[in-house]
Formats: C-alpha cells, sequence, structure tokens
C-alpha cells in the first residue's frame, strides 16, 4: 500500500476492483465504512456479487480478465473529459508530478497490440529501447502537453480506442452502470479530492497482472490521487505479514529490500550495480529542476547487507563477499510455476515446503502433486499436516509407487512465537508469544537456526563442498537460542565503528562500516528509541488528525505514513487538500510538520534552483510515470485475451494473448471454447483461509462452511438443470472438481462480443487433508504466469459444469 | 359379571401391551434426549403431549369437578351414583398429566420447583400450582372409596385400624373440599386458556382472543357432563350394570345451554374484533374452525336439545362423543394445529411421543378395571336393568 | 441505565465472527452442517448457535441487494419468555439482559412458545436438556465488557451502550444518510421494545423480522392473572352461598315432605 489501513477513511471515493476487500480484508471496511459516513461513494467491480459489492453505491461487473479494458476505458473518459472540464483536474499536478509532458522515442511504435518485435515471449532490445525518452538522461518536456510525442499525448492516443462500446463489448459491463463509475471516480480528480484504489488478487493474477496495476497507477496519476491522503494503490496484502516476507525478499527475483537479484552476467558488484541502480533522469523544463533518485544509493545498501550477512569476511577485497550470493541462469524462471515445471521435468531433487501447501494452493494441482512425486525428499515446515505433507496418500495414487522421503517438522503458530509482522499499510508491529508451542513443535526460528548450524558444520566437515565459502563464512552469531529480537537488531543493522545501532538508512555507508538486514527496515530499532514494532501510543499526533497514528508501531520507510506525499502539496508546499493535509505549514527554521515528508527539501518554489526536488523520489526521473519503462510488456497496458478466452480473437488487436507470459508445458493442457465454454475464476470466502488446512481443521469454520461449493448464475443453472444445493462437477482441460453448486442471482450472465457469457466462481480452500475434505479448486486453474512475475492466471480459465 | 370375567382378561393383556410399549420411549428419552422419542423441535417446541396430555387431559377431567358441584353443592342428589366414577376418573386424568409431565419436561426432578420458586405472573404457574393441589383434593373426595373397602377387609393389620376415623374426618371437610376443586378448576380450567394469551401473534386470530381463559372454562364445563355420559356408558357396558335413563338425560339437558353460551361467546368475540370474516376467509385453517363448530358444538346443541334423543341412551351417548371430539379438536386446535411454527420448521407427532400417551391411557384404564373390581365405585347407583 | 445493540445493516458484511465469537465465548460445540447453496450456516439458530447471519437476496427500489441480518435474542423489554417463565428462570435484568438460571429451569419449554421472535431454544439430544439463548454476554457485562459478538465485529455494525443514546444514534444515521435506511429502527416500538435495535437498508419484513406493534405480548396474559385473586375469592363465596340456599331450601321441602306425609297419615 502506498498509503495505509486507516487512510482509506480519508477518501472521497472507493474503488474496489479486483479485490472482496468485505470477505477477504474484513478490517479495511471498517475504514472503507467511515469513509462513506462522511459522504465518500463505494464502487466495486468484480465478476460476481460479493458481500463487498453489497455495500457498494455502484456495483459493476465484468468478465473476468477484463480489467485493462476497464480501466482503460476509465483513463479514456478521464483524459477526454480533461480536455473539456481541465477544471475539474489538478492538471498541475499532471504537468508537473507525472511524466505526462516527457518527450518519448520518435521511433516508439504501436501495433496491433505490439509494442515492437516479440520473440520467445520476449521484446526485442531494440523494441525496449523505444519504449524511453528521446532524451535518456535529460528529457525535454512540453508543459502544454501537445507535442505529439509526449506521454501525455502517446497515453490519448493508446487510449482513445477504448471507447465506451469497444469496452462494454469486451467486458460485458452494461453502458449506463459503466459511464456510472467513469463519472463518480472521475470526480476525485478535482483538486482537494482524493479517491483510493484497492485491489488484490483479482487483479494480479492474470497473465497481463502486473498491466492491471500499470492501468490502476496511470488512471491514479491522472487524477491526482498518488500521495495525498485518501488516495493511493492500495494493495490488500494477502496474509498478516505477506508484505514483511516480499519486504525481506520471499519472492525469487530480489534480496531483501527490494535490491535485485544477482544474475550469471554480474561477474562482480561494480557489474552488478550498474545494471541494477537506475540512473538519474533529470527532466528538463518542469518547475523541479532536481531529481533524488533515491535508487542512486544502491551501492550502500547491498554492502551494509553483505556486512550483515558476511560479517568480517565481507571486505571490500572480495568485493563485500558478492560472490558468494548465488547468480541466477539466463532463462531460468525461478517463480513457484517455473519450480514446478522444473520439478515436473526431473531437475530438482529436494524441496522444502516451509509454510506453504502448493499441492493445494499452486496451479494445476494435478500437475504439481505429480511433480511432487518426482522429488527425492520433501520437508514441510508446518503447523499441520496439509496436503503437501500428505501428497503420497492422496486419493487417487499408491503410496507404495511414491518414492519421495517425506520429512515433517512441526512449528510454533503465530500465538506460540514473538517477532514482527508488516501489514498492508508498511507498519511492522511486534507480536508477543501467547502460549507455549506444543509438543516438539519449535517456532520457525528456532528451526531454522538449528538447520543453519548444522548445515554450517557440515560444509565445516567437507571440504569439496560447492560453495562451501557461502556457507561457511556466513556471519551466523546467534548461539543455540536464537531470538527475534536479535534478528530484528540485525535488520536494522550496526554502525561497525561505533557498535551501535544504525539511526537510520540515510547514514548507511558503502565502504563496509555499516550494516543492514534491510535498508527499508534501518530506523525500526534504534538505539534511543528500542524496537519501535513495539509502539503503541493510540494518540494521532497530526495537526490535522488525518489517522497517522504515527507513534503506533513503526512504518517504512522511516516511519513515513503516506509514501509519495511531497505530491500532496502544490509547487509551494500548500496541501491541495486542506482537510486532509498529509505534510504542511513547511518553514525554513521548523521544516514539514505532518507525515515524515519524502525528503525534507522545501516546497519547489522556495527553494533554490538546482534544489527543486521532483516529488517522486524513488524514481530515477523524479516524476511519477504514467509512461512505463521497465514492465515486459511495453510501456502502457494493452487488451489482451487470458490464456483461456471464450472468445475466438481479442476485440482490440491481432494479438490475442499475452506476448511475454509464461507458459508451462508439465501436464498443462489447454482448453478450448467448444469443450468448456465457461469462464471460470477461483477467489475466497470470509471463512476459510487459503489452502483451508488452518481452517478446515477449525470446527467452528466447518460449520460455516463445510463443503467445497462453486457458484453459478441462474441462467447458467437452470440451462443445465442444475438446482440450488445440486451437486456439480465443474471440469477444465486439467481435471474434475465435485462440489456443491451456489445459484445464485449474484452472478449474472454478461453480453461479450455478441454472445452470452456465464461465469462460474471456485473457491480453492478445499483440499483431502484435515478434517473437513473436498476437492481443491486448483485442480482446474492452468500452469501459467504473468509475464513480469509468473503469478499464476488463477482468476480466468476455461470450465465446463455437469450435474453430479 | 360373567360378560366381564370373559372381557377383560383379554383386555387386560392388551392394555398391559401397550403400557410396556410405552415404556421404551421412556427409557430411550432418558438416555438420548427428547429429540430421541419425539419430533419436537425448536420450531414446535410442544406437540402432542402437552395437546392431548395436558390440554385435552385436563379438560376431559372435568366431570370431576361438574358432577361433585351437582351432586355436592346444587345437591342434585340423582346424580351421586355417576360422581364416584367422575372423580376416580378426574384423579386419574390428573395423575396422567403429572406422569406425562414427568416425560415432557427437560429437567423433570426438579418439577417441584413451582412449588418454591414462584412466578406469580405466569399462568403456568397457576395451572401449575392448581393442578398439584385439585389432585390432592381429588385424591381426598375418592379417598372414601378405599377407606370404606379398608375398613370392610379382614386383612390382619389394616384389620386393627379404625378405618370410619379418616371417612368420618373427610366427610365432615366434605363440602369445602369440593367447595375447593371447584374453585381450584375454575382457575386452572381458564388459565390453561391464558397460557395462550401469551402467543398473540402465533396463536391464529380464529381462536386468539383475550377471553380465551372464559372459553377455557365454558367448553371445560360442558364437556364435564359430556364425560361422565361417556365413561359411565362405557364402564356400564363393560362390567354389566345400567345407568338410570333419566341421570344421563338429565346431565345430557345443561349441556345444549353451557355450549350454546360458548358458541355466542366465541362468535360475539370475533364480530367485536372484527375478524369474523376470517372464518370464511382463513383458509385452510378455518376448515377446523368449522369443523370445531359444527361437530362439535352446533350438532351437539340441536341433538341434545330434542327429547327424543336425551331419552335415547345410543343418542345420549354419540351426543356426548361429538362435544368431546370438539374439545378435543378444539384444544389440538389452540395448543397446535393454529399455533404458528417458527419459519421453515414441520412438526408430525413421532409414533413412540403417541405410544407413550396411549399407554398413560391404558394406565389408567387398567386402574379404573382394578378400582371396580375392588373398590364400591357404581354400588351407589347400580340401577335396576331397564 | 439499561444496554441495548445497535445492529446496523448498512455497515453489516456478513463475516460472521460474531457467530464465531458467540461460540467461542459462551464455549458452544460446533454443528455438524451441509451447504445446501447458501452461505447460511448453520440453517437454523439451536441450543449450540445463539446467533446468526442471515442472507437474503432481494430486488429493491430497482437495485439487487444482498442483505445480512442477525439474529439472537433481543432482550425485550417486556419479554413473553420471562413472564411465561414458571419458575422464574428466565428475568429481565435493570441493565438489560434477559438473564436465564439453569439452576431453577424445569424445562417446560412454555418460554420458547412465548417468545414472539422464536428464541429460546432447547438442548433435544440431552438427556437433561436446558434451555439456551443468547444471554447478550451479561457475564461480560458484568466484567465492564462488551459482548463478544460485539468486541469482534470489525465494521463497527454492531454497536453496544445505552439504549436511550442508540436509539438517538439511530435516529442521526437516518437522518443523515435517509437515502440508505428505511425509516425505522426496529426494536423501538415492537412488543414494547426491545435492548437490540436493527436499521436496515430495506423493509423489515423483507428480511425476515416478523412485523409486530407496540403492544407487548404480555399484556393479556398479565390482565388474566390479575383476575385470579377475585375470581377465586368470588367462585368460593358463589358455591358457599348456592350451597347455603339449597341445603336451606332442602330442608324447607324435607319438612314440608314430612308435613304433608304426616297429614296424610292424619287422613
Ligand atoms: N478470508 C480470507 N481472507 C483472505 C485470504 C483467505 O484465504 N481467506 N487470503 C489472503 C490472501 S493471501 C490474499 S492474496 C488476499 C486476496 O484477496 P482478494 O484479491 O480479495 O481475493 P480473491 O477472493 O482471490 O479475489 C478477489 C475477487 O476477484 C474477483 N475477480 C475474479 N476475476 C477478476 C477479474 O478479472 N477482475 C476483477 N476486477 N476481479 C476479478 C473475484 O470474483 C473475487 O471476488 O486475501 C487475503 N485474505
Ligand atoms: N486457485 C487459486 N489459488 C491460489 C490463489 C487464488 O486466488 N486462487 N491465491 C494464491 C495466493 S494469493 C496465495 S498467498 C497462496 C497461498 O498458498 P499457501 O501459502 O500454500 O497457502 P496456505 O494455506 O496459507 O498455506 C500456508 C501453510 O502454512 C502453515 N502455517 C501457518 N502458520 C505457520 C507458521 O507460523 N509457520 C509455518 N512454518 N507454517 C505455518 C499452514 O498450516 C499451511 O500449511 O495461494 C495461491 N493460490
Ligand atoms: S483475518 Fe486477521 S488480519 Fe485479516 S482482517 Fe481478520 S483480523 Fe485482520
Ligand atoms: S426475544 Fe424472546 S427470548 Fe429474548 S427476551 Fe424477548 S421474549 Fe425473551
Ligand atoms: S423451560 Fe425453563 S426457562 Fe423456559 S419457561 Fe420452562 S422453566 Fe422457564
Ligand atoms: S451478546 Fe453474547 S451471547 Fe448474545 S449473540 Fe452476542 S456474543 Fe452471543
Ligand atoms: S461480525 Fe459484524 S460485520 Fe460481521 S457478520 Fe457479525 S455483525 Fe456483520
Ligand atoms: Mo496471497
Amino acid at each position: 500500500m502506498t498509503n495505509h489501513w486507516i487512510d482509506i477513511r480519508n477518501a472521497d471515493c472507493v474503488l474496489i476492483i479486483g479485490s472482496n476487500a468485505a470477505e477477504n480484508h474484513p478490517i479495511s471496511f471498517k475504514w472503507v465504512e467511515r469513509a462513506m459516513e462522511a459522504g465518500a461513494k463505494l464502487i466495486h467491480v468484480d465478476p460476481r456479487f460479493t458481500r463487498t459489492s453489497s455495500k457498494a453505491d455502484i456495483y459493476a461487473p465484468l468478465r473476468s480478465g477484463t480489467d485493462i479494458a476497464f480501466v482503460g476505458g476509465m483513463i479514456n473518459y478521464v483524459l477526454n473529459d480533461m480536455k473539456q472540464n481541465p477544471q475539474n483536474y489538478n492538471m498541475d499536478y499532471v504537468k508537473q508530478y507525472t511524466n505526462a509532458a516527457l518527450i518519448v522515442d520518435p521511433g516508439f511504435t504501436f501495433h496491433e497490440g505490439l509494442f515492437g518485435e516479440v520473440k520467445d515471449s520476449k521484446y526485442s532490445a531494440a523494441a525496449r529501447a523505444t519504449w524511453k525518452y528521446a532524451d535518456k538522461t535529460t528529457p525535454a518536456t512540453d508543459p502544454t502537453l501537445r507535442n505529439p510525442n509526449c506521454v501525455f499525448q502517446l497515453l490519448k492516443k493508446h487510449f482513445s480506442r477504448y471507447d465506451v462500446d469497444t469496452v462494454g463489448n469486451i467486458t460485458g459491463t452494461p453502458k449506463d452502470v459503466y459511464l456510472e463509475v467513469c463519472r463518480t471516480y472521475a470526480a476525485t480528480g478535482q483538486k482537494g479530492k482524493a479517491g483510493t484504489l484497492m485491489y488484490a488478487m483479482g487483479a494480479t493474477q492474470h497473465t497481463y497482472g502486473t498491466q492491471n496495476i500499470r492501468a490502476y497507477g496511470i488512471l491514479q496519476l491522472l487524477l491526482g490521487n498518488m500521495g495525498v491522503a485518501g488516495g493511493g494503490i492500495n494493495a490488500l496484502r494477502g496474509t498478516s505479514n505477506v508484505q514483511g516476507s516480499t519486504d525481506m525478499c520471499l519472492l525469487a527475483h530480489i534480496l531483501p529490500g527490494y535490491l535485485a537479484i544477482p544474475k550469471e552476467g554480474d561477474t562482480n558488484l561494480e557489474a552488478y550495480l550498474n545494471r541494477a541502480r537506475p540512473a538519474t533522469i533529470t527532466p528538463q523544463g518542469l518547475a523541479g529542476d532536481k531529481s533524488a533518485n533515491w535508487w542512486g544509493n544502491y551501492k550502500k545498501y547491498i554492502v551494509s547487507l553483505l556486512k550483515a550477512w558476511y560479517g568480517n569476511a565481507a571486505t571490500r577485497a572480495n568485493d563485500f563477499g558478492f560472490n558468494y550470493l548465488p547468480k541466477c541462469d539466463p532463462g531460468v524462471n525461478y517463480t513457484h510455476i517455473g519450480m514446478f515445471e522444473a520439478m515436473g521435468q526431473g531437475k530438482i531433487k529436494g524441496l522444502w515446503a516451509w509454510g506453504q501447501n502448493p499441492a493445494s494452493g499452486g496451479p494445476n494441482s494435478n500437475g504439481e502433486r505429480e511433480a511432487l512425486g518426482n522429488l527425492d525428499w520433501l520437508v514441510s515446515a508446518d503447523i499441520w499436516l496439509n496436503e503437501t505433507a500428505e501428497f503420497w496418500k492422496r486419493p487417487g495414487v499408491n503410496p507404495a509407487n511414491i518414492k519421495t522421503e517425506v520429512f515433517v517438522l512441526p512449528v510454533a503458530c503465530s500465538y506460540e512465537k514473538e517477532g514482527s509482522i508488516t501489514n498492508s499499510g508498511r507498519w511492522a508491529q511486534w507480536r508477543y508469544k501467547a502460549v507455549d508451542p506444543p509438543g516438539e513443535a519449535m517456532p520457525d526460528l528456532e528451526a531454522m537456526n538449528l538447520v543453519m548450524l548444522k548445515l554450517k558444520e557440515l560444509y565445516q566437515a567437507d571440504s569439496a563442498a560447492p560453495a562451501r565459502d557461502a556457507v561457511t563464512n556466513l556471519d551466523w552469531n546467534y548461539g543455540a537460542h536464537i531470538t527475534a529480537d536479535a534478528v530484528a537488531r540485525e535488520i536494522n543493522g550496526y554502525d561497525l565503528t561505533t557498535g551501535k545501532l544504525m539511526a537510520s538508512f540515510g547514514a548507511l555507508k558503502d565502504d563496509g562500516t555499516t550494516t543492514s538486514g534491510n535498508w527499508l527496515y534501518c530506523n525500526m530499532y534504534t538505539e534511543e528509541a528500542g524496537n519501535k514494532a513495539k509502539k503503541t501510543d493510540p494518540i494521532d499526533a497530526h495537526p490535522k488528525q488525518i489517522g497517522l497514528y504515527s507513534n503506533w508501531a513503526w512504518c517504512w520507510p522511516v516511519n513515513r505514513r503516506i509514501i509519495y506525499n511531497r505530491a500532496s502539496v502544490d509547487l509551494n508546499g500548500k496541501p491541495f487538500d486542506s482537510e486532509h493535509p498529509v505534510i504542511l505549514n513547511y518553514a525554513a527554521d521548523t521544516k514539514w510538520q505532518g507525515d515524515v515528508p519524502d525528503g525534507g527539501w522545501p516546497p519547489i518554489n522556495q527553494a533554490a534552483a538546482g534544489e527543486k526536488y521532483l516529488p517522486f523520489i524513488m524514481k530515477p526521473e523524479g516524476v511519477a510515470r504514467l509512461w512505463g519503462y521497465g514492465l515486459a510488456e511495453g510501456p502502457v497496458p494493452e487488451v489482451y485475451e487470458p490464456w483461456e478466452s471464450p472468445l475466438d480473437k481479442n476485440l482490440m488487436s491481432q494479438t490475442k494473448t499475452d506476448p511475454c507470459s509464461f507458459v508451462g508445458s508439465f501436464m498443462n493442457n489447454r482448453g478450448t471454447p467448444e469443450r468448456f465454454p465457461y469462464v471460470g475464476t477461483t477467489y475466497r470466502c470470509t471463512e476459510h483461509w487459503q489452502t483451508g488446512i488452518m481452517t478446515r481443521n477449525l470446527p467452528w469454520l466447518v460449520e460455516l462452511m463445510p463443503e467445497m461449493y462453486v457458484e453459478m448464475g441462474e441462467e447458467l443453472a437452470s440451462e443445465k438443470g442444475i438446482n440450488n444445493g445440486d451437486r456439480v462437477i465443474v471440469s477444465s482441460a486439467r481435471g474434475d472438481i465435485a462440489a456443491v453448486a451456489v445459484v445464485t442471482k449474484r452472478f449474472r450472465p454478461l453480453q461479450v462480443a455478441g454472445k452470452t457469457i456465464h461465469q462460474i466462481g471456485v473457491i480453492w480452500h478445499f483440499g483431502y487433508s484435515g478434517m473437513a475434505t473436498g476437492d481443491s479448486g486448483n485442480i482446474l486453474t492452468p500452469h501459467v504466469g504473468d509475464a513480469n512475475t509468473t503469478i499464476p492466471e488463477y482468476k480466468t480459465f476455461l470450465c465446463n459444469v455437469r450435474r453430479a | 359379571m360373567r360378560q366381564l370375567r370373559q372381557s377383560l382378561p383379554t383386555g387386560t393383556f392388551v392394555l398391559g401391551c401397550l403400557v410396556i410399549l410405552g415404556l421404551i420411549p421412556i427409557v430411550i428419552r432418558y438416555l438420548n434426549g427428547l429429540g430421541a422419542i419425539s419430533n419436537l423441535s425448536d420450531g414446535r417446541p410442544w406437540g402432542f403431549w402437552i395437546s392431548f396430555d395436558l390440554y385435552c387431559g385436563v379438560a376431559l377431567a372435568a366431570g370431576g369437578f361438574t358432577l361433585a358441584g351437582v351432586v355436592y353443592i346444587f345437591g342434585r342428589e340423582k346424580y351421586h351414583s355417576v360422581a364416584r366414577p367422575a372423580i376416580l376418573t378426574a384423579f386419574l386424568g390428573y395423575l396422567l398429566v403429572i406422569l406425562a409431565l414427568l416425560v415432557d419436561l427437560g429437567q423433570p426432578w426438579y418439577i417441584w420447583h413451582a412449588m418454591i420458586y414462584w412466578n406469580i405472573h405466569s399462568p403456568l404457574f397457576e395451572v401449575a400450582i392448581c393442578v398439584m393441589t385439585y389432585t390432592l383434593v381429588l385424591a381426598l373426595e375418592f379417598s372414601p372409596a378405599v377407606f370404606e373397602r379398608l375398613s370392610e377387609l379382614n386383612l390382619p393389620v389394616i384389620r386393627r385400624f379404625n378405618w370410619h376415623i379418616p371417612l368420618r374426618i373427610i366427610r365432615a371437610i366434605q363440602i369445602p373440599l369440593v367447595i375447593a376443586g371447584i374453585v381450584l378448576s375454575t382457575l386452572h380450567q381458564s388459565s390453561l386458556g391464558s397460557m395462550l394469551l401469551m402467543m398473540p401473534h402465533t396463536l391464529h386470530p380464529l381462536w386468539y382472543t383475550p377471553v380465551l381463559p372464559l372459553l377455557f372454562l365454558l367448553s371445560a364445563i360442558s364437556v364435564g357432563p359430556a364425560m361422565v355420559i361417556f365413561e359411565s356408558t362405557l364402564s356400564t357396558r363393560a362390567f354389566g350394570h345400567e345407568l338410570a335413563i333419566d341421570v344421563l338425560s338429565g346431565l345430557g339437558r345443561a349441556i345444549p345451554y353451557i355450549l350454546g353460551l360458548y358458541l355466542l361467546l366465541k362468535l360475539v368475540d370475533l364480530l367485536v374484533a372484527g375478524e369474523l370474516g376470517l372464518i370464511f376467509t382463513a383458509y385452510p385453517i378455518n376448515l377446523l374452525w368449522w369443523t370445531e363448530v359444527i361437530i362439535g358444538v352446533v350438532t351437539p346443541i340441536i341433538l341434545l336439545s330434542r327429547p327424543a334423543i336425551r331419552q335415547s341412551r345410543r343418542g345420549v351417548f354419540w351426543s356426548s362423543v361429538l362435544v368431546i371430539f370438539g374439545l378435543v379438536l378444539n384444544r389440538f386446535n389452540v395448543s397446535m394445529l393454529a399455533l404458528g411454527m417458527r419459519p421453515g420448521f414441520t412438526y408430525f407427532p413421532h409414533w413412540m411421543e403417541v405410544a407413550i400417551s396411549v399407554a398413560l391411557v391404558a394406565d389408567a384404564l387398567l386402574v379404573i378395571w382394578l378400582s371396580y373390581r375392588f373398590l364400591h365405585i357404581a354400588e351407589h347407583g347400580e340401577a335396576v336393568a331397564e | 441505565m439499561s444496554k441495548g445493540t445497535l445492529y446496523d445493516a448498512t455497515k453489516c458484511i456478513g463475516c460472521r465472527a460474531c457467530q464465531v465469537a458467540c461460540k467461542q465465548w459462551n464455549e458452544l460445540p460446533a454443528e455438524k452442517t451441509t451447504n445446501s447453496g447458501t452461505y447460511e450456516n448453520p440453517p437454523k439458530m439451536t441450543a449450540y448457535t445463539f446467533t446468526k447471519i442471515n442472507f437474503t437476496e432481494l430486488e429493491h427500489n430497482g437495485k439487487f441487494q444482498w442483505v445480512f441480518n442477525k439474529q439472537q435474542c433481543m432482550h425485550c423489554q417486556e419479554p413473553g419468555c420471562a413472564e411465561a417463565c414458571i419458575v422464574g428462570a428466565l428475568v429481565k435484568t435493570e441493565g438489560g439482559p434477559v438473564t436465564y438460571d439453569e439452576g431453577k429451569c424445569i424445562g417446560c419449554r412454555y418460554c420458547m412458545v412465548a417468545c414472539p421472535f422464536g428464541i429460546p431454544n432447547f438442548e433435544w439430544d440431552k438427556p437433561l436438556p436446558w434451555i439456551r439463548k443468547c444471554t447478550f454476554c451479561a457475564d461480560r457485562q458484568g466484567a465492564g465488557l462488551k459482548p463478544a459478538c460485539v468486541t469482534t465485529c470489525p465494521t463497527g455494525a454492531l454497536t453496544f451502550g445505552e439504549r436511550d443514546e442508540l436509539i438517538a444514534e439511530a435516529q442521526r444515521r437516518i437522518a443523515e444518510h435517509p437515502d440508505k435506511y428505511v425509516n425505522h429502527i426496529y426494536g423501538v416500538q415492537e412488543v414494547g421494545g426491545t435492548s437490540w435495535l436493527y436499521l436496515s437498508p430495506v423493509p423489515f419484513e423483507e428480511i425476515g423480522f416478523p412485523t409486530l406493534p407496540s403492544a407487548p405480548v404480555t399484556i393479556n396474559a398479565e390482565r388474566a392473572m390479575a383476575a385470579v385473586p377475585p375470581v377465586l375469592v368470588g367462585v368460593a363465596a358463589a358455591m358457599a352461598g348456592i350451597y347455603w340456599l339449597v341445603q336451606r331450601q332442602q330442608k324447607i321441602g324435607q319438612k314440608a315432605g314430612e308435613e304433608e306425609k304426616q297429614k296424610e297419615k292424619v287422613k
């Protein structure tokens, strides 16, 4: 989240698209309702009418997988309306704080859904080069936004194709509802008004999921909703600590603090930095003339990280141990899908499932369960015996035929151990242990420590072990009993000269004299204030009480509650929204009041020439990007059909599916609309959690949602002779599941490209382990992934249904 | 007498079987709960037992206080011959109500809580206190029959006791006892109606009225003589004696007056409440109302108003059967059929529910049989056969 | 000083955390359920489920709606259950809750029949069953806590407080958003008022609330019970009087009869 949970209450309009916030983030709804009490409108865009929709002023249905068309049309609406009614928009924001005015490479092309040449699911380097500014370091601007090669005009041109009728034809959203959504949300473009955009998996789990989010970004920037209170793009993170685990590099492409993972070509630290560290771009002709390019500090962060990991073994001479880090091979996909593809091909020998249940949660369960059988060994460190740990005795297989050796490590659950979690709003909060774990179960951290100590011992003993130094030189110094406190301090980092905790990342050095396990968390644990994640001061000290509660917990970076907050004030430092200012009252002596500013510099108009800092300090050009730079499929989102689509062509272009998406081949059949005419989607319900192993074992929750179910509209049900509550079989090209049919008016057929499209909703909370069992929705989902992240396309596939 | 010897052994055997059959569900109830032997549910917490055992049982035992009143207070000695059997059946009737409650109540051994934790606002509390006290009164009223017999017996220890002392005491307080019985009956017969006053929204408006208590009382009084006619006809047949026809027709003569008053009150009440139209519109529930009124009220009024019918044993008997039927249907209507259920529930009595009630009735019949055999029940009125 | 809870259906997201919290606090077992084509479960309130969210799909003002509503004991101001209870096991306390004392209850189930909302439930599967219903968490209230369901409610659909203040708050909400609510606070008037109050976006009868007048269900029974002492005295006196009259007449009659006989003899 760029903002945070409580801040939702400051919104004038809440757009929930690609999330079922009421069901999956119930607490968020407290704040949505606060906003509504104060007059905010709530819009929900979802293929199905959910408990979120039930609270919405406007509910807009859409065909699953068509968000780019939907939001692209909104962008088009805003761009057109801006021309007619510029007074209704914050044009200063658009011109000064985004790259709207920047001139793009004239070589840029767009033809039939493609932004240049694609080979092997990749755009050519030549194509990618044209997506950039004409001048790569000091781009020119056109403050009038009229230059046909400026970002604004290119956007207009691109999205002019997204007219209401075309969009409606793709999404199936009724036109009147769609226009009402556009009008209502565009009203947040007014200076002083804010619209927040809440999304989650409905947006991301598509082959073009990242581009969905890009589209949201463009919309929010055009409306001046970034950096302001009640605005932002708010990813409702999944588990209570999924934000924290991403910060700490849960994903395959990053190191802690979103530092890039080293690749094969990064032969030394310098090479790595040259690739990963962005060069400063200074736009010409904007009011702001200085780009902070915060990522310019890359080296300080990576060196401090290496020092934290390798201690004295990290020296200037050995590039601070840079080469101890493993390097990614080119052309290998290290994500979940890639890993299971490799497992299916027998390339992976062992798997450690630490608090994960891929046998049920991963896409194409039949394939992934089969792939697990190719392993020599599997370790499940978990609080329950889940489907993964029991994959060898799943229904329909003979355990004798499975050779994988399975180990189970019982670990403590969240109430049985201490540590921090980082919530969606980036707040790190300390949790204390409430009860002792049962039996042999121990906190994950302790289990990991014991494993690591044993590994070090084994590596020490084996002089021929590969990459031996990378393990033996690790500064693993927690002793026999590790504490969360020790790890938290290490993550914050030390000044090696004084031995004291670092005060903040501003002081980290690239000479090996400082350490920090994660630069973003540097400032959480200081000598003066101690562990700030433990702070619980319930007073909102902000002068206008916008709900920051800055002394409750601690938030990265440096306790800044709303990031990009320098975009919430005009060039003179005056807040656009005087009721809900984020930062305010800049004075030379007292500086800013309110939130921790995104760099404490004076307002642009008060600063000296050459010191007029642009607001978006994490971007090399200092302004926000309406025009993307680095994504796989091009600089602006474009409509593609899902990998399995009910249409025979993309209504917008000749390119049917995302040209760069990842398509698996292990047991991954593709369905056709002839055999599987309905659009399937998977989602959650309030009552169950994920693969369900944590909730299907709790009788009170099983009572609420006892069985695997699927939802469908009354029209489809009557076509198929299915009554509410009947048992049905839903099938895809990958498998069949049995479920109870919930037949409801909440799913309505949509008119798309002249056809009637029915959608079927499937939960994925069931499996064969635990107390209440049933088929997993993931038996249906395909092994294909997003072009940038390879997040599986769980949200759209083709299926069929019949009475059981 | 010959008839008696031949018929009763098979009769008692059948009754005995029914009693045993009723014991099985009772055992199950104490092991597995009421849900295991009944179709009662949260939506229909009161079912067959309350309607039959309590509501019908108490009303059908009304012969006791009506006859006691007629004989002892109004001094109609003519009916003396049927008073004692009436009191006996009433006494047994009330015992059965209490026995049935021991199955029906959730906490049967706390039944005495009703005596120590008083909720004087509760009509059920009043019913409970009255029923308990009245059962005692009935026991006392009936006790002379026992004492008389005991005094005649030449048995070892019993012989030593002078049974005339308690007899004399009872005779001395007989009139206060009878008055107490009438007062208690008036109160609880009507309070059974008051109990339903608590259900203004669940009891159908065709039956719900603030004057329910009065209607209950009147219908109970009217069924008193009818029950006496019914029982004595059957018992005399079974035991081979005959009742004087003028006793029967005399009892029958009173019925039309009471029923007439009852019917008038029922109609006027609906009229005043502006709900008279419901008897035509509230289909299908109005069919129950019509059945109750036509068969159980109007027809007996007509029949028993005709001397010819009153003079025929069969005529009086069958008219009484109609009155009883009407009352039973009325009690079932108000306590079950016309009482709304919670949404989504259905109810049809489980066979075990019925079995328990049948067993209790069989119990009573057995006791009556024993009483006739061993006590002087009917000898007062052993009229000569016509 | 009487507590109440305001349930605002426009704020309820049907998450049913309240249902679970209630079971947790009251240590109620889970029921064995099946999916019958709805999110609603258990299908009905029972002795082991004191509160339940109902889900209704309906069309109102031309707009499709999915409305949730929470059911539990309403804690009536003039509770039928308490008036009915033979032993006074159910009692309306001054603080608001209608409490139940299982040390007194005999299991007659009159309370179940007498409740206009169909709330008290029975342990049909136990040999010695008790009545069970929402306690308004009287035990928690006694310790200065809010009811478990209120504490757990994530959205603020449940507000606990002084009943009067809640009514004022409900009126304020209706006045502020007349478009969002029907102009009716359920529980202010119904059957003499209830401690639990409801706001709804659609007419209450459309989401399964019984339409009830403001008269308490208890009034007719109360009147009848008030007549008991006079009836008792009256009937006793009347009977004694009749007895006396009848006896007198009979004596006169006897005398007359004897005189007649004597006369006959004389003749
Ligand atoms: N109760 C509960 N809460 C949870 C979880 C849980 O398992 N149970 N999981 C947690 C986790 S890890 C996560 S990531 C979050 C996920 O939170 P959400 O993203 O809210 O979860 P989903 O239910 O997967 O999907 C949201 C909605 O997307 C809709 N949808 C499907 N296809 C499309 C589409 O193409 N476009 C749009 N706009 N919408 C679409 C679905 O109908 C669904 O209502 O929830 C978290 N919270
Ligand atoms: N079809 C479909 N599939 C999906 C999604 C979808 O929307 N549709 N959503 C995807 C998303 S967003 C997510 S996040 C994934 C989630 O997928 P998973 O993470 O695989 O699912 P969980 O059920 O949360 O599994 C977590 C495991 O951690 C265990 N656990 C709980 N607490 C602890 C602990 O403290 N320590 C340890 N070691 N273990 C613990 C649990 O018992 C459980 O076995 O699923 C994905 N799968
Ligand atoms: S599940 Fe936990 S984290 Fe999610 S809304 Fe509920 S309380 Fe908050
Ligand atoms: S709702 Fe029913 S159980 Fe609750 S207080 Fe009122 S009458 Fe009693
Ligand atoms: S069942 Fe218990 S609480 Fe209910 S009325 Fe009877 S005695 Fe009272
Ligand atoms: S008040 Fe207490 S007992 Fe009643 S529903 Fe809420 S949690 Fe359950
Ligand atoms: S906890 Fe609150 S929001 Fe959730 S169902 Fe209950 S009342 Fe509604
Ligand atoms: Mo997630």
